[in-house]
């Protein structure tokens, strides 16, 4: 960074005397494009592992394309056509939501409520961080085969303590909503201590100050989460619901390990859109119409991107999007969808650290926000 | 200065990489034979209970030079969506690959991509296996891509302690005898189970779809007809056979188990179902099954020399030679080693399964080993009499998806008690259409 900014100035007047020398010229070459070079490693990264199979899923899903007998007639968009009219196909699509409501939303409400705890004065802070993140590390396949063991209907721990109680057993394999529950259950095990770790580190950038001076104007302490805290972690929360839409659009893992014998159980009850895929490429071998539920995926996770991405910016906007500076008018114009999928998820990260610079130079900028607010 | 250097060295680093990616691509392709001076490293991928280990060691101290790599994958299953993903691929396949009677079907669609083992010398010990398993492992156009390693002849196990408490007889040769001997049926095998029930209230079998499997396995043309056309919709015989499953099931023969999971094997020990259909291989199954239970030679399973609906194979594999393999000569004599009458005799006792070479069943039959687990049963000599009369039926290549994306669906809605006969083959003839005529 230094040195980019130092070099034209030793450069310039030299240029403006006498023709540039080879060398001269190497380095305003150097200057103008060595910062694409840096970069470079990731476009070149992802062009190749990213960009180029999107490319090529899209061409696969334009053929008749069998996993072991390879490439065959063009269909053009036919298999796009069968996709969208199968039956499979959207049964999948409303088990992906509802897993994905059934483990988003408590997520999310747990895991800020244990941010707020966790953003008190406690002792061993450190320890209990720690203790919440710990099912993050466990891997998702042993978390599943626990879970399985548990919700097993004739055998598992949770239908023989419902049983002791004297309640029916719950049919949490066969049944449509209570294996979706069992699955969320699963994700949200796993998850809730992440999102609350990251939540609580945009938590504790919220200067203390405000805390102070709401509680001496008479704010209770639910009254402050819900007018300061809640406000303030804004673009961090918006980050953590778009990371949990993607990753929950493309359940896979859980379901597929619910019930290892089937893809997403015999009545494809808890068949998710991505184990529809695996089952269509890899037992049914018909690589075009996998190719093809890949691509829908895709679209429908940019949809969703999207949504994400109008939401977010209003809140952004009625919220403290007013005093912060890191919003340039440009990219509010006629964005194609193409970028609006990509920034939400770029774009929203920036706040979480920028939050972190807030006790040097925000103070008074965020400080001043909420005193206006609690004025109107 | 120092920016410049810089991208010199990351120039040179990005050169470095790509060097040694391209270099890793590339790989000798001899095939001369291995000896002390040439190794040869041959990979082998096995699935389930193949009861390989001490015969790859014996292999290996018989030919020096030759190193064998194993992997053993837990199930059919997986084995197939390796095995498929591979051949997708075009690389990652082992030397020797070892394939389920299941999703042969698939296999022999693309055939050409597995070594014909009449290159190797196949003709010349064809008369090694049953005729119907080396047929099977033979393509349309003649060419071998499998030798048969083990199969799935069908008995019925029973639990001797269950049949005591319902008044049955338990010795093996009175339970025979109870189903109706060489003339079992169906019938019989139903009104037994009601019997059962009515005396202990408990289940008669696990849950329908092994019962299904054995039933079309026995039939003369199952799935498909032998030409390859799809044998459902319409299937007078079939389904006769499916509303008599469903008859005992809607009378609560069915325990609802969770196939291959059996609640981790507690479902043996717990007096769950009194039968199983047990093919030759299943006993391996049972056992493992029982060990994860905590259950042993008193939990009272014992297996008889009978079947409802005469001689039944279920299941079997194969070892096949991919072209990809970089040493194919090599790799056909270890597959044609491993699946000689001698080592047959080892796997079998290792694995708990029923050779398919004449010369090795009848050594098992000789040998006479009791099988301890299942009351000191003589396996050999009951899944050699339950061989007699199995008849190879032509597997399509939809027969694996068929079978369990198609009637286990359908039998599960029996099961569960969430359907009729009626609706559940109409199920399963709809989930037919969907899923393989308009695949």
């Amino acid at each position: 960074m230094t040195t980019t900014l130092n070099r034209p100035a030793a450069g310039n007047p030299a240029a403006r005397k006498t023709a540039p020398t080879f060398r001269q010229r190497l380095n305003i070459l150097d200057v103008k494009a060595s910062p694409y070079l840096y970069i470079a490693p990731f476009f070149v990264l992802f062009g190749l592992v990213g960009l180029f199979p999107l490319g090529y899923t899209f061409v696969v899903s334009l053929f008749d394309w069998h996993l072991l007998k390879g490439q065959g007639e063009f269909v053009g968009l036919r298999n796009f056509g069968e996709v969208l009219q199968d039956r499979f196909f959207w049964n999948s699509l409303f088990n992906t939501v509802s897993i994905f409501l059934l483990s988003t939303i408590p997520q999310l409400v747990v895991a800020t409520a244990i941010a707020a705890v966790l953003d008190q004065n406690l002792r061993a802070k450190t320890f209990w961080r720690m203790s919440i993140l710990l099912p993050y590390i466990v891997t998702p396949v042993a978390v599943a085969l626990i879970f399985t063991n548990m919700f097993g209907e004739q055998y598992g721990l949770i239908n023989n303590i419902l049983a002791s109680f004297g309640v029916d057993r719950v049919m949490w394999l066969n049944e449509t909503l209570p294996s979706h529950i069992a699955i969320a259950t699963m994700v949200n095990w796993r998850w809730t201590g992440y999102n609350a770790l990251i939540l609580l580190a945009a938590m504790q950038a919220v200067p203390r100050d405000i805390y102070e001076s709401a509680a001496i104007d008479g704010a209770g302490p639910f009254r402050r989460f819900f007018n300061i805290t809640l406000p303030s972690i804004r673009p961090t929360m918006i980050f953590v619901v778009i990371t949990a839409t993607i990753g929950g659009l493309q359940i896979f893992t859980e379901p597929k390990l619910y019930d290892p014998r089937t893809a997403g159980g015999t009545a494809r009850q808890f068949q998710t859109t991505v184990l529809y895929l695996w089952e269509m490429a890899f037992q049914r071998q018909n690589f075009g119409k996998a190719a093809t539920i890949a691509w829908l995926l895709f679209l429908i996770i940019v949809l969703f991107g999207l949504v994400n991405w109008l939401i977010s910016r209003r809140i952004a906007t009625t919220g403290d999007g007013r005093s912060r500076r890191h919003r340039p008018g440009g990219w509010r114009g006629k964005s194609s969808a193409a970028p609006a999928v990509v920034l939400p998820a770029i774009g929203s990260q920036p706040p979480a650290p920028s939050r972190e610079q807030e006790p040097s130079d925000g103070q008074t900028d965020t400080a001043g926000n909420p005193t206006t607010r609690r004025g109107q | 200065m120092i920016l410049s250097r810089r991208t010199r060295m990351i120039t040179a680093l990005t050169g470095t990489v790509t060097l040694a990616l391209v270099a890793t691509g590339c790989g000798s392709n001899s095939d001369e034979p291995a000896s002390a001076e040439n190794p040869v490293e041959l990979t082998v991928t096995t699935f389930g209970n193949f009861g390989y280990d001490d015969l790859y060691a014996e292999y290996e101290e018989a030919n020096p030079g030759v190193t064998i790599e194993a992997t053993n994958i837990d199930g059919s299953a997986n084995a197939r969506t390796d095995a498929f993903t591979k051949l997708a691929a075009g690389s990652g396949l082992s030397d020797v690959v070892a394939v389920e009677e299941g999703w042969l079907g698939s296999i022999m669609e693309v055939s050409d991509q597995f070594v014909d083992l009449n290159e190797h010398g196949a003709q010349d010990i064809k008369a090694n296996w049953v005729d119907w398993k080396f047929e099977q492992g033979t393509d349309p156009d003649g060419r071998v891509i499998g030798y048969g390693t083990d199969i799935g002849p069908q008995a019925l196990c029973f639990n001797q302690d269950l049949f005591e408490e319902a008044g049955f007889p338990t010795d093996r040769e009175e339970v025979a005898e109870l189903f109706g001997g060489d003339d079992a049926t169906w019938e019989t095998y139903f009104d037994l189970g009601r019997q059962y029930h009515e005396a202990t209230g408990k289940a008669w079998y696990d849950q329908s779809s092994f019962v299904w499997n054995s039933m079309v396995n026995q039939m003369e043309e199952g799935y498909y007809t032998t030409d390859g056309e799809l044998n459902v919709e319409g299937n007078e015989a079939m389904r006769a056979k499916f509303d008599l499953l469903a008859a005992g099931t809607a009378d609560g023969l069915s325990a609802n188990q969770k196939q291959f999971d059996w609640g981790k094997g507690k479902a043996f020990v717990d007096g769950s179902f009194a039968v199983h259909v047990c093919p030759a291989w299943m006993l391996g199954t049972i056992k493992e099954q029982l060990e994860s239970a905590g259950g042993g030679p008193e939990s009272g399973w014992d297996v008889a020399d009978v079947f409802p609906g005469g001689a039944s194979n279920w299941g079997g594999a194969f070892l096949s030679v991919p072209e990809s393999s970089e040493h194919p000569a090599e790799a056909a004599k270890l597959a044609a080693w491993l699946t000689a009458p001698e080592q047959q005799v080892k796997q079998s006792a290792a694995a708990n399964n029923f050779p398919s070479t004449l010369e090795a069943q009848q050594k098992i039959v000789e040998d006479a080993v009791p099988n301890e687990l299942f009351n000191d049963a003589p396996y050999g000599a009951i899944f050699a009499s339950r061989a007699e009369g199995v008849v190879a039926q032509f597997k399509g290549p939809h027969d694996s998806v068929i079978q369990e994306s198609v009637f286990a669906p359908a039998l599960n809605m029996l099961d569960t008690g969430t359907g009729t006969a009626d609706e559940a083959w109409d199920e399963a003839v709809k989930l037919l259409n969907d899923l393989v005529v308009n695949n």
